[in-house]
């Protein structure tokens, strides 16, 4: 059971990241591997604020702030100075390794000590809940785990909500109708380049606090932590648009978060079995590979059975 | 009053290349308030490219362009869009598949406006909306929450031309914007686009490929040959002027180049 919180609380966690590369990859077009620099920057800036003793809150929200300025130096190097998407994420990631580095001062922060929102959130469950210990279906659960799960959880629905309403406005639409036709946009008077800095800034700002609560939650911030999320976001948006299977706003983000918290899911049952962990990027790299080829794949085998059947009904009949 | 002035403008893609192709030769031109351009020429005669020097598709490498009295020379694309409509004439190319027909209709809607965090679809608008699409008869008014992407070529260029025009455009610029379409379609979008035109009394530049539309339609017709204006009618001239009419003057033109190939291989094979 507390396996399975820990699960569903990263698994929420991570799909504010998913939300991020959701709006990079799926609104924009864009494979945007800032994403794994990113959410190392929002990760150690809020460690290191913390630790200098600023509030939790205020720490988190500048991390994103973080995130979100390393976004939209990929933006800038795409959309001003004409560089190739992926290499701009690719400069942009690689700069913010030593950047992070610079943040934090040395390769990894602990918080172990520090007042941070899982802390408080656990101060808060025991007081609302009276004791240590709840019982749910059965099972002893520890109530700080029940009491970070329900923040988190809070945290991702406002988060979602927000970017629903920010993606129906005037700007939020311009932005999807960037990344679904851009000779259109600019045809009804809006640069395309500031759609892109802005949209990547939302997005790897989404990615940047999900890294600031994932550093408060399993307590550190580490320079290798962003490794591999790009892509761990890519599984979580493929898995969340097979459960909905709709373009519909509102569902495809909500599809993101379940992907994401389904995704944490498996992965968790996979390690249990015995899975070992070093082999974890390489299966989710092989999932997000299969996810990518196999609708396409799958088309391609039902249409040449229409075909053969076809043939096959000609051919009986002429007989 | 003028409002469309083109002064001596050159464009020249790929220029020193072996693939160098001067598209605009020396290209001027002065439309007045309330004209309608038809323009013809052959593939490569340059008449998209004087289209798109317009729209501000590139930059002209020399000569200036005002709209409106203003000299939009240097403005980008996105920034003239505030004076000028424009439909495609590839019918995907002026919609967003994956918006429905409401959300394309209200980015429409604020053409050249700034774009905040107000509702995209408030009830104002959405009103507003479902009045004007029915004004197009197609009965796409009860389905303008679907994604665009699920019409027709026709009926996405009919909302097309309703997004150019939304907001009373300085000038529209129509790109062949038929061509890709079905004959009762074309015929349907072509009366759309008169209908509008006539309304609200458009300045307009039509590229089109139909003798026949460029006969019926407009009261000015420019003929580019090979980066040049060559013919230049209005008037009643232009009201006299048949499809035949435009036949034969192609056909001269051609004639015309054949005589120029054939007086340069004279030349070749008796200098070289």
């Amino acid at each position: 059971m507390t396996l399975l919180l820990g699960a569903l609380s990263i698994g929420l966690i991570l799909s504010l990241l998913a939300a991020g590369v959701f709006i990079s990859f799926r609104v924009f077009s864009f494979p945007d591997i800032t994403t794994d620099g990113s959410v190392t920057t929002g990760a150690s800036v809020a460690a290191v604020l913390i630790v200098h003793g600023m509030s939790p809150l205020p720490a988190t929200i500048l991390g994103a702030v973080g995130g979100a300025l390393a976004g939209a130096a990929t933006g800038v190097l795409h959309a001003r100075f004409k560089i190739h998407r992926l290499l701009a994420g690719i400069l942009v990631m690689t700069a913010l390794y030593s950047i992070n580095l610079r943040i934090m001062g040395k390769s990894n922060v602990p918080l172990l000590a520090a007042d941070t929102l899982a802390t408080r959130a656990d101060a808060l469950g025991e007081r609302v809940l009276g004791a240590t210990q709840i019982g749910i279906w059965g099972y002893e659960v520890a109530a700080r785990d029940l009491a970070v799960l329900a923040l988190v959880f809070v945290i991702v629905i406002v988060v979602a909500l927000l970017l629903w309403a920010f993606l129906r406005t005037q700007l939020g639409t311009a932005m999807r109708a960037t990344g679904n036709n851009e000779q259109m946009i600019r045809a009804l008077g809006v640069d395309v380049g500031n759609m892109q800095i802005i949209g990547l800034a939302l997005a790897n700002g989404l990615v940047g606090l999900s890294g600031a609560l994932l550093a408060q939650y399993q307590g550190f911030a580490d320079v290798q932590m962003g490794i591999g999320m790009v892509v761990w976001g890519l599984a979580s948006v493929i898995i969340g648009e097979a459960l909905v299977g709709t373009t519909q706003l509102g569902l495809v983000i909500t599809g993101a978060v379940m992907g994401s918290v389904l995704f944490r899911l498996l992965v968790a049952i996979a390690l249990r079995a015995g899975l070992d962990p070093n082999d974890l990027k390489l299966v989710t790299a092989v999932f997000v590979f299969a996810a990518l080829i196999l609708p396409g794949a799958l088309a391609k085998m039902r249409a040449r059975k229409s075909v053969k059947g076809l043939e096959l009904e000609r051919s009986g009949s002429a007989r | 009053m003028t409002q469309l002035q083109v002064e001596r403008v050159v464009k020249t893609f790929n220029e020193g290349t072996p693939n160098e192709v001067r598209a605009l030769r020396d290209v001027s031109l002065s439309v007045e308030s309330g004209s309608f351009v038809v323009v013809i020429g052959m593939n490569g005669s340059g008449k998209s490219t004087l289209l798109n020097a317009v729209a501000g598709s590139f930059f002209a490498d020399s000569g200036r362009v005002s709209i409106a009295g203003r000299d939009v020379t240097r403005w980008p694309e996105h920034r003239r869009a505030k004076l000028v409509g424009r439909v495609f004439q590839n019918p995907f190319s002026g919609t967003a598949p994956d918006l429905s027909i409401a959300e394309n209709l209200a980015l429409a809607a604020r053409r050249g406006r700034p774009r905040g965090l107000g509702w995209a679809l408030g009830p104002v608008v959405r009103h507003e909306l479902a009045e004007r699409v029915s004004s197009l008869g197609m009965g796409l008014q009860d389905r303008l929450d679907n994604p665009i992407g699920s019409l027709s070529g026709g009926q996405r260029q009919a909302l097309t031309l309703l997004m150019a025009t939304w907001r009373r455009p300085e000038l529209l610029l129509l790109d062949e914007h038929t061509a890709a379409l079905d004959p009762k379609s074309a015929d349907q979008v072509i009366r759309l686009s008169t209908d509008v035109i006539e309304r609200d009394r458009l300045t307009t530049m039509m590229v089109t490929h139909s003798m026949q539309q460029a006969a019926a339609l407009g009261d000015r017709l420019i003929m580019m040959v090979q980066g040049r204006i060559l013919h230049d009618f209005s008037g009643a001239e232009k009201q006299r002027l048949r499809a035949e009419d435009l036949l034969d003057r192609f056909e001269e033109v051609r004639r015309g180049e054949r005589l120029d190939e054939t007086a340069a291989e004279l030349l070749r094979r008796s200098y070289v």
